[in-house]
């Protein structure tokens, strides 16, 4: 155990005589922390699972990886401090974010870290009184949470220390873990909703779903939010002539700060303050009072539903069995008979229902959009008049949205080889297949369909009303040149078999990196320099499309040699 | 002798889906008990009851003359459980996972590193008791799980198919260990699928269906109710109602065109 689990653990078990008054075994309860410690300490991290891939084998130390990070969110935060006309207004801004990014994060942290539903299993069954563990489990929050919130407030504190004086921090410090409090009941009434109104199966899937919106929608956020309302609206705006005000609970407890700090008696910034301490303590007692004892009961029902609910058997009537789908139908002209069309339709239906897929997948999609929006707002004058007057613009943004879409596909085809279910390859290896290299361009083709042929759409309707036919050429190139980039990184990166490798196992290979980001960059500048020469863009749009049809064909006929990156076991 | 497990009337349902439709058993000290059932028969729920993990059900649960009820600690302090999944916490070690759960049964620490000590000896794992445990293979995992529910020297011994994953000689030592151990007096409650196994491991076979009792005896007396046949025989004439060499036809016939 590490140093700074070490300290919390002292710090939390400090009051054991008032653990053993209430009736909490406390020999227990040190030891259920430590064991938890640990295992937080050799789990990755977290925070940022969603963008690491790749690990080194044993893990520990993911403690102090993890308040790195929250620290350096905490100094984004701080920007807060350098708009607005007055403090109330930075603060309500500063709890705001504070609020949101700590809320985001304890989501994935609650099912994966905080609650682990083997506790069920391996705790339960032990002479281990429910409070002991309650409490057990309650002091593992805390602690997990300490580890984001003191890193996380800690560039604050130090610039509020240099701008307001000493004085100003005992009153942060109040408000900080006031508003932590808050937070913590808003996640366990989220986590309470969703398992009423769903069956646990669905739970996890549900939050997985809440992940990539607030991961989206903090980037979004970040970015679009300041060019929206510009600098000068920002730096004079305050919250104070807000009707709506009291409704926001950071605003709660900027006036609560405000209050501390100046002791003016007003009656907003007393309302505040009242506000920021009870309904921090209201909830945090509905929490231990109403929630955490249901909460166990949920989540044993989530562990004991999985062993035993049985599949439902419709005797007697035979279910109709799905006809030709219309994803057959599109398999069926895209993709030869067999193997191809196999991968094809394994990696539709796979990447729609795999979890983990659409948890590395879908907020990289929404960073997307961000981007897209952010071109048409980083003028603040009606953009589309004045991308006409000035050609440059109009095809760097063309250049742009075509290319940057291919970086969808690209974050597809690197998740593509992972799945938890890594071991369900042998389906591969099992079957006779001569030729994996069809495999993997069914699988392209699959993704291909999903995940760019609806942009395809969107960017040709939207770029022929704008632009009108003229530009119909450079947007034939600039298809086949995605086909092209696509294959060809299949051709020469691809060296496994779509969701045959365990996630945490795969190596990090720089020459991948460095030829995914290559490959695309380098077409979509020779794209740029000839934009406006016409033959030269048909023409080269005919010699995309066939290299195109060459690359897939010779990956089509990549034999077993290829793959090299198996994990030893099959 | 007094019953060391009884249970009366136990019923418990999940909604409207009734699990346990009034389960009766006396259970005494020194037996093996082989508790089996298809799919979905209610086994797990029973186990899950024994051990204190489900407590809303109807009926009446007496381990050692404590109802589970009023002091579930003292009867999970007697009780040792193996459980089904390969679960446990596999980023630990062997010796940092026992050690944890002997603390939990409140053993003196060098007590129970000693002990871990042999128990992981005896199934040959010495040597891995310092590596994580992820790295495992799942008999090993196994193994790990049956030293824990063993470890405080439990009166009442559930198993949930203790034998998954083990190879042949690993079964011999659990087989062998089972047996020592009911002559030591200690009871078992043995969950499996395996019928050979509990046919051969159990004084007393207790067979459920659809959430109640349909048989209940030794090996020999099962035989003598229901024709001198195997325990495999037995299982599936009292819990199927379809002829199951009718299934194996069926699926020959499936090749046919």
């Amino acid at each position: 155990m590490n140093i700074v689990n070490r300290f919390f653990l002292y710090l939390v078990l400090l009051p054991s005589k008032l653990y053993q008054k209430m009736g909490i075994n406390t020999v227990q309860l040190a030891s259920i922390l430590s064991i938890k410690l640990m295992m937080d300490d050799r789990r990755p991290n977290t925070m940022h699972q969603a963008n690491k891939r790749k690990q080194t084998k044993p893990i520990s130390g993911a403690t102090i990886g993890t308040m790195l990070v929250s620290a350096l969110m905490g100094s984004f935060f701080l920007i807060s401090f350098f708009v607005g006309s007055e403090m109330l207004t930075r603060f309500t801004i500063y709890f705001s974010f504070f609020i949101f990014v700590l809320s985001s994060t304890l989501i994935a942290d609650f099912t994966s870290v905080l609650i682990d539903i083997r506790d069920n299993i391996i705790i339960l069954p032990k002479p281990v009184t429910d409070k002991t563990f309650v409490v057990a489990r309650l002091l593992h929050i805390l602690i997990h949470i300490s580890k984001l919130v003191v890193p996380m407030t800690l560039p604050a504190f130090i610039l509020l220390g240099i701008r307001n004086g000493l004085l100003a921090l005992p009153p942060f410090l109040l408000m900080v873990i006031a508003a932590t409090l808050f937070t913590i009941f808003l996640i366990n009434a989220l986590y309470l909703i969703i398992l009423k109104i769903t069956t646990p199966e669905k739970f996890k899937v549900i939050i997985s779903y809440f992940q990539i919106f607030f991961a989206i929608l903090f980037y979004g956020g970040y970015q679009i939010v300041p060019r929206l309302i510009g600098k000068a609206v920002l730096d004079n705006y305050t919250i104070n002539t807000a009707s709506y005000a009291f409704f926001i609970p950071s605003y709660w407890f900027a006036g609560g700060w405000e209050f501390l700090h100046s002791f003016q008696f007003s009656v907003p910034l007393i309302t505040c303050f009242l506000l920021s301490i009870f309904v921090p303590l209201a909830s945090i007692y509905i929490v231990i009072k109403y929630f955490a004892p249901s909460f166990n009961q949920k989540l044993s029902m989530i562990s004991g539903s999985e062993g035993e609910s049985m599949p439902v058997i419709v005797s007697g009537i035979k279910q109709p069995r799905p006809k030709n789908s219309f994803i057959n139908t599109i398999a069926n002209l895209l993709t030869d008979a067999g193997a191809e069309k196999m991968a094809f339709l394994h990696t539709w239906k796979m990447t729609g229902r795999s979890r983990d897929f659409k948890l590395k997948v879908y907020p990289s999609l929404g960073y997307i959009l961000v981007y897209f929006v952010m071109i048409f707002l980083r003028d603040k004058r009606p953009a589309l008049s004045s991308i006409k007057q000035n050609s440059n613009t109009e095809k760097l943004i063309f250049i742009s949205i075509i290319y940057f879409s291919s970086l969808i596909l690209i974050t597809a085809i690197n998740q593509l080889m992972y799945s938890d279910k890594y071991k369900a390859a042998w389906i591969y290896f099992t079957t006779p297949i001569a030729k994996p290299g069809k495999i993997i361009s069914g699988a392209l083709k699959s993704l291909l369909v999903k995940f760019y042929l609806p942009i395809i759409v969107l960017t040709f309707f939207g770029a022929i009303i704008f632009e009108g036919p003229r530009v119909i050429p450079n947007l034939f190139l600039g298809l086949c040149n995605q086909l092209l980039i696509i294959f060809l990184i299949g051709y020469a990166t691809i060296r496994n078999l779509p969701f045959a490798q365990a996630q945490n196992l795969s190596k990090s290979s720089f020459m991948r990196g460095l030829l995914t980001l290559l490959i695309p960059g380098t077409i979509a500048f020779l794209h740029y320099s000839i934009y406006t020469f016409m033959p030269v863009v048909i023409i080269l749009s005919i010699l995309s499309c066939i290299a195109a049809w060459l690359v897939m064909d010779a990956l089509k006929n990549k034999g077993w040699e290829i793959i090299t990156e198996l994990k030893e076991g099959y | 002798m007094e019953p060391i497990i009884e249970l009366k009337q136990v019923t418990k349902s999940y909604g409207a889906k009734t699990v346990l439709k009034g389960i009766n058993l006396t259970i005494y000290p020194g037996q093996v008990i082989g508790y089996i059932g298809p799919n979905g028969a209610g086994k797990s729920t029973t186990v899950k009851i024994l051990c204190g993990l489900i407590s809303d059900y109807e009926g009446e649960v007496i381990v050692a003359g404590i109802d589970i009820k009023t002091d579930p600690l003292a009867v999970k302090r007697r009780i040792g459980y193996v459980p089904e999944l390969a679960e446990l916490y596999d980023v630990l070690t062997p010796a940092e996972f026992l050690g944890f759960m002997g603390e939990l049964y409140g053993m003196p620490k060098a007590l129970a590193e000693d002990r871990m000590i042999k128990m992981l000896a005896a199934f040959g794992l010495e040597a891995n008791a310092d590596q994580r445990m992820d790295t495992f293979s799942k008999g090993m995992r196994q193994k790990v799980l049956i030293i824990s529910g063993l470890l405080h020297n439990p009166d009442i011994i559930i198993l949930d198919e203790p034998l998954s994953g083990l190879d042949a000689n690993s079964v011999i030592i659990v087989k062998e260990l089972l047996h020592k151990l009911a002559q030591d007096g200690k009871t078992i409650f043995y969950c499996s699928h395996m019928m050979d196994v509990v046919e051969k491991v159990s004084d007393r076979i207790v067979l459920i269906n659809e959430g109640a009792v349909i048989a209940d005896g030794s090996f020999e007396e099962l035989q003598q109710q229901q024709g001198n046949q195997s325990l495999e025989k037995i299982f599936a004439h009292m819990t199927s109602k379809d002829s199951l060499s009718d299934a194996a036809d069926q699926m020959m016939r499936a090749f046919e065109n």
